[in-house]
C-alpha cells in the first residue's frame, strides 16, 4: 500500500520535477552569463501564470499557445529591465544586483496586484486523464511535462548550433577572453537576460498547467526559494544542470512528503521544505559545482 | 587623552538624533508610537550595518536572528511567569535567552555559511532562514506553527498595569538603548584593529588573507555581534511590544530587505548612515501609508532601483565626501 502510494507520488514528482527544472533554467542562464542572482525570479513566474489565466479566461485560448506568447512578453520584460537597470549594475557589488532584482520582483507584484487584485484565482481546463495504475495524471500535466522537455531540448540545440548560443557559452567561460575574440559581450548580456526572463515567464505557464489554482500576485516567493535549491543542485551556472536538479528535486519533494507523513506528530509539508534547505546547505558546502559536474 | 576622546566624536550626532526622537515622542501627544517605529528601524539598521556595512557580505537570512530573539523572550516569559518574586527580572532572563539563542544560531550559521562567498553566501543564508522556520513548524518545536501567545503570562508575571506599560512604553525605550549600544560598538570596532581588518576584507578578501589577516575570525566577530543585537531588537521590539510570536511572521524575508534598504539608503559601513536611513525609510513608509494606503511598495520598488543605480554610497556616503577637509569632518562618520 505504502509502496504504491510512494510510486504514485514519485511519478507525480518526476512530472513536476521536469517543470521545476525548466522553471530554473532561466535563473541559471542569467547567473551563468551575468553572475547575477535573480531574487525576483518568482515574480516572473507569477507574470507567466497571470498571462495564462488572462488568455484562458478572457479569450479561451489554450494554455499551450500561451507558452510562446509568455516567452515573448518575458523577453520584452528582460530587455527592458536589462537596459533600464541591470546594465548599470554588472560591475557593481553583489548587494546592488541582489537588491535591484528583488525590487524588480516587488514592482511586478504590485503592478499585477493593481490590475488583477490580490485574491486567489484559478481556471479549469479539462482535457482528460491518463491512469497509470498507481496514480492518475491529468493530460494537462503531461502536456506541461512534454512542453518542459521540448523547451529544454530547444535551448540545448540553440546553445550548440547557433552563433549567439556559442558566444553565450564563451562569455560563461571567460568574458574577457570572449571580448578579445570579438564577441559583443554587452549584447550577449542583454540577450541572455532577456532569454532567461523569457524562459522563466514561459515556465509560469507550464506551472499553472500543472497547478491551475492558487494564482495570486504573491505566489512567486515559494518558487524563488525552490529555484535556488534546484539551481544549486545543478551547479548554479548551468541551465542543463538546473533541469536535472529539477527532476531530482521533484522526486525528493514528493518522496519525502510521503515518508514524513508516516511520522506521528509532525507537519510533513513543513518538514519537506526543511529537508530541501538542508540539501541546499549540504550541496553548497560539499559540492558547490553541483551534482553533475566534477570540477 | 583629548585625542583619545576625539575619536568618538562621530557618536555625537547619532546620540543627538536618538535624544531628539525620544523627546519628541515623550512630549508631543500621539508621537510615541511613530518614534518607537523609527527607533526600531534605526536599531535594525544599526545592528545590520555591523555585518553588512563593514564586511560587504549580504545576509539574506538576517531576520532569523530577530526571530530567535523573539522566541528567546517569549520562552523566558512563559517559563518563568509563575515564579513569584522574580518580577522584572523575568525580562532580564528573557534578554539573556534571546542573546544566547541569537549568538548560538549565528555561531552555527557563521561557521557554515561564512566559508561561502558572494551569491553563494546570500543563497545559503536564505536557506538557513527558511530552513529554520520550517524546522520549527514541521517538528512542532516551541508549539510549531501555532506560535506562542503570552499576553496572559505577562499579566500574571507583572500585573496588568505594568504589562501594559512594558509593551506600550518600555519596549520602545529598550529599543532606543539597544540602538545606541549598537552605535557605540560600531564606532569601537571602526577605531580598533577589527575595523581595519574588516575594511581590508570588504575591499579585497584574497589580498587581506595574503597580508596575514585571519579573515574567518573577523568575519565571524562581525557576524555574531550583528546577530546578537538583532536578537535583542527582536526580544524588545517584537516580543515585549506585541506579546505573541508566529513563525511565518518572525522569519518574514521582507524585514531583511527593509534592513538592507535602510543601510544602503543611509550609507553602508558608516556610523550615522543607519540612523539617517532608518529615519528616511520609516518616515516615508509612515507618510505613504497615510497618503496612499496600499501603494507603498509600488512607490518604494522603483525608488530602491533608482537609489542603487544612482546613489550607491547612500546619504552619509555623499555627505562624507562633501565635508572632507572641513571642520565638520570629525563628527561625520
Amino acid at each position: 500500500m505504502i509502496f504504491e502510494q510512494l510510486a504514485g507520488n514519485l511519478i507525480q514528482g518526476l512530472v513536476l520535477g521536469a517543470i521545476y527544472g525548466m522553471a530554473t533554467m532561466g535563473l541559471s542562464l542569467i547567473f551563468g552569463v551575468l553572475k547575477v542572482v535573480n531574487v525576483g525570479h518568482g515574480a516572473f513566474i507569477m507574470v507567466g501564470a497571470f498571462i495564462t489565466l488572462w488568455l484562458f479566461t478572457t479569450f479561451g485560448i489554450n494554455p499551450i499557445f500561451a507558452i510562446p506568447f509568455a516567452f515573448i512578453v518575458g523577453m520584452c520584460l528582460g530587455f527592458f529591465f536589462y537596459y533600464s537597470t541591470m546594465k548599470r549594475l554588472i560591475k557593481a557589488p553583489e548587494l546592488s544586483t541582489l537588491l535591484a532584482t528583488f525590487a524588480i520582483g516587488v514592482l511586478l507584484e504590485e503592478i499585477v496586484k493593481l490590475i488583477f487584485g490580490s485574491e486567489f484565482r484559478g481556471y479549469n481546463w479539462v482535457v482528460g486523464k491518463v491512469s497509470l495504475g498507481v496514480t492518475v495524471l491529468p493530460m494537462a500535466k503531461i502536456y506541461a511535462c512534454i512542453g518542459s522537455i521540448l523547451i529544454a531540448v530547444l535551448l540545448y540545440l540553440w546553445f550548440k548550433k547557433t552563433r549567439a548560443g556559442t558566444a553565450m557559452r564563451s562569455v560563461v567561460e571567460d568574458d574577457e577572453g570572449a571580448r578579445v575574440c570579438g564577441v559583443n559581450v554587452g549584447w550577449i548580456y542583454a540577450l541572455s537576460f532577456a532569454i532567461g526572463i523569457g524562459l522563466v515567464v514561459a515556465s509560469g505557464v507550464l506551472l499553472t498547467m500543472f497547478i491551475p489554482v492558487g494564482i495570486n500576485p504573491y505566489m512567486g516567493g515559494a518558487y524563488t526559494l525552490k529555484a535556488f535549491v534546484i539551481a544549486v543542485l545543478g551547479g548554479l551556472a548551468s541551465p542543463y544542470g538546473a533541469f536535472f536538479g529539477g527532476l531530482v528535486f521533484g522526486l525528493i519533494e514528493n518522496g519525502s512528503y510521503t515518508l514524513f507523513a508516516l511520522l506521528p506528530g509532525v507537519e510533513p509539508f513543513a518538514l519537506t521544505r526543511f529537508l530541501s534547505f538542508v540539501i541546499l546547505l549540504l550541496i553548497l558546502l560539499i559540492r558547490p559545482t553541483g551534482l553533475l559536474r566534477a570540477k | 587623552m583629548k585625542k583619545h576622546i576625539a575619536k568618538y566624536y562621530p557618536l555625537v550626532p547619532v546620540f543627538a538624533a536618538y535624544l531628539v526622537m525620544f523627546l519628541i515622542g515623550r512630549n508631543m501627544s500621539g508621537m510615541w508610537q511613530l518614534m518607537g517605529m523609527l527607533a526600531f528601524y534605526c536599531a535594525l539598521g544599526q545592528a545590520f550595518n555591523i555585518f553588512l556595512g563593514m564586511t560587504g557580505y549580504v545576509d539574506f537570512g538576517y531576520v532569523a536572528f530577530l526571530g530567535v530573539g523573539t522566541y528567546g523572550m517569549a520562552i523566558g516569559i512563559t517559563r518563568f511567569a509563575s515564579f513569584e518574586g522574580l518580577g522584572i527580572g523575568i525580562i532580564a532572563i528573557g534578554f539573556l535567552l534571546a542573546l544566547a539563542m541569537a549568538t548560538l544560531l549565528s555561531l552555527a550559521v557563521g561557521a557554515v555559511a561564512l566559508r561561502l562567498r558572494g551569491a553563494y553566501f546570500a543563497i545559503a543564508t536564505i536557506g538557513v532562514n527558511e530552513g529554520f522556520r520550517y524546522l520549527i513548524e514541521g517538528a512542532r518545536i516551541w508549539n510549531g506553527s501555532e506560535g506562542i501567545i503570552f499576553m496572559a503570562d505577562m499579566n500574571q508575571a507583572f500585573g496588568r498595569e505594568m504589562a501594559s506599560a512594558l509593551s506600550t512604553f518600555w519596549a520602545d525605550v529598550m529599543v532606543f538603548i539597544i540602538a545606541a549600544l549598537a552605535a557605540v560598538v560600531t564606532i569601537y570596532y571602526m577605531r580598533s584593529k577589527i575595523g581595519y581588518a574588516l575594511t581590508a576584507i570588504r575591499e579585497d578578501e584574497d589580498a587581506a588573507k595574503v597580508m596575514g589577516i585571519n579573515v574567518t575570525k573577523y568575519k565571524i566577530i562581525a557576524f555574531i555581534t550583528s546577530a546578537s543585537f538583532a536578537g535583542l531588537v527582536g526580544a524588545s521590539s517584537w516580543a515585549i511590544k506585541t506579546p505573541y510570536v508566529f513563525p511565518p511572521e518572525v522569519f518574514e524575508i521582507h524585514y531583511t530587505i527593509e534592513a538592507i534598504i535602510i543601510v544602503l539608503l543611509g550609507g553602508a559601513g558608516t556610523l550615522l548612515g543607519p540612523v539617517v536611513g532608518g529615519l528616511i525609510y520609516g518616515l516615508s513608509k509612515y507618510w505613504l501609508a497615510v497618503i496612499l494606503p496600499g501603494f507603498q511598495l509600488l512607490i518604494f520598488a522603483p525608488l530602491i532601483i533608482i537609489i542603487i543605480v544612482a546613489f550607491p554610497e547612500g546619504v552619509i556616503g555623499l555627505l562624507k565626501a562633501r565635508v572632507n577637509g572641513t571642520k565638520y569632518k570629525i563628527i561625520i562618520e
